[in-house]
């Protein structure tokens, strides 16, 4: 059936720079804000932005991230016609086989699929960023503009310019130069890594790109470059409002208390739901020594100590006399009695055991950082886990 | 369990629930936080794999039409079998009037009845507030041979109920009724049955004009010699049927005791899910023995509350021993006790509100006060 859009999500990294976060789980599948993975926000913007057919790339770790998904049905995406597709690297007759090379390469492994559909054009979304889009508004742009590609960008201050992916436009309005992080930025349109493309252009571009050895198959390094140097036409679409890139601990962590602040992304919008697998349990309890002061906490919860700047994730147990601070606590994670949490990110079904201290907070030195404890780790009694720290699954702390 | 089809009444009119089932069924009921009483019985067939089953109702459904859907929760929308709703069929005798009894209930559906493919029956009320492992009662009827098992409480439950008592053969030799304590074990209205057992109390009860259950068709059962056993639900249980013994039982939430025997992790209650975000707590929030569901806003003081989804309660409003249904809005400085808010309601800043725990005060779906 021909679609005029369909999305395509790369959701194969590793998220290396979340080191324990993603030690056995692929990026996107990482908890999110209490109720939701990171997943979540692209496949409910699509949704909500009338786009019913997702295809998942996937290649590290996708265990997880697959029953995830499922069949797609918490963001509406269990349709008959499309719906949510997972598509792992693959094997052709007479061929070896080979694991995505880069963004460009994944897309050109699955032309295949893309074609099944036919659609006019494509949106190619990352699974690391939390925002709310409508991609419908951008398409119409992308059709009036009659782009070959229109890339989604952010105004950010000339500051922050050097550490994105940079878009110069020209009189006008069309994008004329690409600047990954330029040390003297000509413009403050940062690249969000979000683009939509006429099918038919892509195509012979990725059929071409694959055919230059020295290429690194990258959309931002390769494709994009090789449109502008060709004279395609690439539109700017002006993004206004919520976006985070959460690639690092640090900006993970910034995000989740972001949370706290309803007002700088409503989550609970009917208009635009997100929508998250969640685990159904009762609600959460708060005991009768509980204090619970500017804090989000999710069903399935048993608080019983001091909670306060924090994001609790379902079935989160805090035990009494436990102090939870400035902190981010992933599903099943349990703080025991008299144990203290600050400004830590703590995995799944983590442990800190009583008495045990992790994190601590900034002292002003280079060196602070967020505590990060990955899934599934027992925190002992006593232990201390210092500022900054990593700690992954399998360690003895 | 292939042998096995699940039965729920859910046609109880209850009147002593007064303002509560205004417009819905004991069985939709709000209860906890988030679930419809009628979650529990869907949820305790669900997890013994009882997959076919029968919800009977008569009037004042839409509340649960809505909430059951498709079935889908329970994992009951099934490509053959799976869930249906049992309105009354076109039998104009069925049609004026509440059902007065059980059997009146089964011989309006008769039909659906008769053309259950499985042996065994499981029938279960709409509202009673229990989570009941069925594994072990299926196991034990269908070895023991007998026609029918009664499910019954280890304690004795607030509240009229019928007392199975037993005779030295360890099966049922008497039935009493409307008991509050005493000799036997009380009923908690569940049952396996035969299929042919339960068809032929159909049968005799319509033909000598009878309609209950237990007044008529057990009482005629075990009259005749018939076997029936026991199995004692090791475990909570409340049958709801008055404002108080729903507010009792809510306020039993509180206690960690019986919330892990409502809900164990291994048999988890489903319910209809909504899309919604984690509750947010302000700076000024306290919050002592309360259960919260997600979507709300507490920036006031609650105290042995039950929260619902998408209430909000405001700077300086004070709750204590109260029960607030999804959507309520409680402004600022209000002050309630003892008060039992259904969907919707909202309570303008400085409003005072005192029930008594013997007499909750009610305060019916959308009221502004």
């Amino acid at each position: 059936m021909k679609k005029n859009c369909i999305a395509m999500l790369l959701a194969g990294g590793q998220g290396s720079r979340l080191y324990a976060l993603t030690q056995k789980v692929a990026k996107p599948s990482v908890p999110f804000g209490g109720k939701y993975r990171i997943i979540d926000f692209p496949l409910s913007n699509c949704a909500n932005s009338g786009i019913d057919t997702v295809g998942v790339l996937t290649q590290y770790r996708p265990l997880q991230l697959n029953s995830y998904i499922g069949n797609g049905q918490p963001w509406d995406l269990d349709v008959a016609d499309g719906g949510v597709y997972i598509l792992p690297p693959y094997q052709s007759a007479g061929e070896k086989g080979s694991w995505f090379s880069g963004t460009a390469n994944a897309i050109y492994q699955n032309i295949s699929f893309i074609e099944t559909y036919n659609p006019e054009n494509v949106l190619i979304l990352s699974g690391d960023h939390i925002y709310k889009m409508d991609y419908s508004d951008m398409l119409r742009e992308h059709v009036e503009r009659e782009a070959a590609c229109t890339i989604s960008v952010l105004q950010v201050s000339m500051e922050e310019a050097t550490r994105f992916g940079i878009m110069n436009l020209g009189e006008d309005g069309y994008v004329n130069q690409f600047e990954e992080k330029p040390k003297q930025p000509k413009s403050d349109l940062a690249s969000m890594g979000i683009y939509i493309f006429n099918w038919k252009k892509l195509r012979e571009y990725l059929i071409a790109d694959e055919n230059d050895p020295k290429s690194s198959k990258d959309f931002g390094k390769n494709i994009i470059p090789n449109m502008l140097a060709a004279g395609e036409k690439l539109w700017p679409y002006r993004f206004k409002g919520y976006w985070r890139d959460v690639g690092t601990i640090t900006s993970l962590w910034d995000a989740n208390m972001d949370m706290l602040s309803p007002d700088l992304i409503n989550l609970y919008d009917p208009a635009w739901p997100i929508g998250s697998r969640s685990p159904i349990c009762p609600p959460h309890y708060a005991g009768e020594k509980s204090e619970i002061i500017h804090s989000i906490v999710t069903e399935g919860c048993e608080v019983d100590g001091h909670v306060e700047n924090s994001v609790l994730s379902p079935n989160v147990v805090i035990g009494k006399g436990a102090v939870v601070n400035y902190s981010v606590l992933m599903p099943g994670a349990v703080v025991e009695n008299g144990a203290v949490v600050e400004y830590a990110i703590v995995g799944e079904n983590t442990v800190v055991h009583s008495g045990a201290h992790v994190g601590a907070p900034p002292d002003g030195t280079d060196a602070w950082g967020v505590a990060t404890c990955g899934p599934d780790i027992e925190i002992r009694s006593g232990a201390s886990v210092p500022a900054g720290a990593m700690i992954y699954t399998g360690e003895e702390v | 369990m292939k042998n096995f089809h699940g039965i729920i009444f859910a046609y109880s009119a209850a009147p002593e629930l007064r303002e509560l089932v205004g417009a819905r069924t004991a069985a939709s009921l709000p209860f906890c936080g988030r679930y419809r009483l009628i979650d529990f019985a869907l949820s305790s067939m669900r997890n013994a794999g009882v997959l076919d089953v029968g919800i009977i109702m008569q009037r004042d459904y839409q509340s649960l039409l809505d909430h059951i859907g498709s079935g889908k929760a329970w994992d009951m929308s099934r490509r053959s079998g799976g869930l249906r709703m049992l309105p009354p069929f076109g039998l104009p005798e069925y049609h004026t009037g509440n059902y007065t009894g059980t059997i009146e209930a089964l011989n309006a559906v008769s039909t659906y009845i008769r053309d259950i493919p499985q042996k065994y029956l499981v029938l279960l009320l709409g509202n009673m507030c229990a989570n009941i492992d069925l594994v072990p009662i299926m196991r034990q009827h269908s070895r023991s041979g007998v026609e029918i098992t009664a499910i019954c409480a280890d304690h004795d439950p607030d509240g009229s109920h019928h007392r199975y008592v037993l005779g030295e053969d360890g099966f049922v030799k008497q039935i009493l009724f409307d008991r509050t304590e005493g000799e036997g074990l009380p009923s908690l209205e569940g049952y396996i049955i035969n299929k042919d057992t339960l068809l032929r109390m159909m049968d005799g009860c319509k033909s000598h004009n009878q309609y209950s259950f237990h007044k008529d068709a057990v009482a005629a059962f075990l009259a005749r010699g018939g076997k029936m056993a026991t199995y004692v639900h090791p475990g909570y249980a409340a049958a709801i049927r008055t404002v108080e013994a729903y507010y009792k039982a809510s306020m039993d939430m509180l206690k960690t005791e019986y919330r892990r025997q409502m809900f164990p992790a291994d048999r988890p209650v489903r319910t209809k899910v909504h899309e919604e975000v984690s509750t947010y707590y302000g700076e000024t929030a306290v919050s002592r023995n309360s259960l919260v569901a997600d979507n709300c806003k507490i920036e006031g003081s609650i105290e042995n509350c039950i929260i619902f989804s998408g209430a909000r309660i405001e700077k300086g409003a004070k709750l204590r021993n109260c029960i607030v249904m999804r959507g309520g809005i409680v402004g600022e400085n209000t002050e309630l006790d003892c008060v039992i808010a259904d969907k919707f309601c909202s309570f303008s800043p400085g409003t005072v509100l005192t029930g008594n725990a013997r007499l909750p005060m009610v305060v019916p779906k959308g009221v502004s006060i």
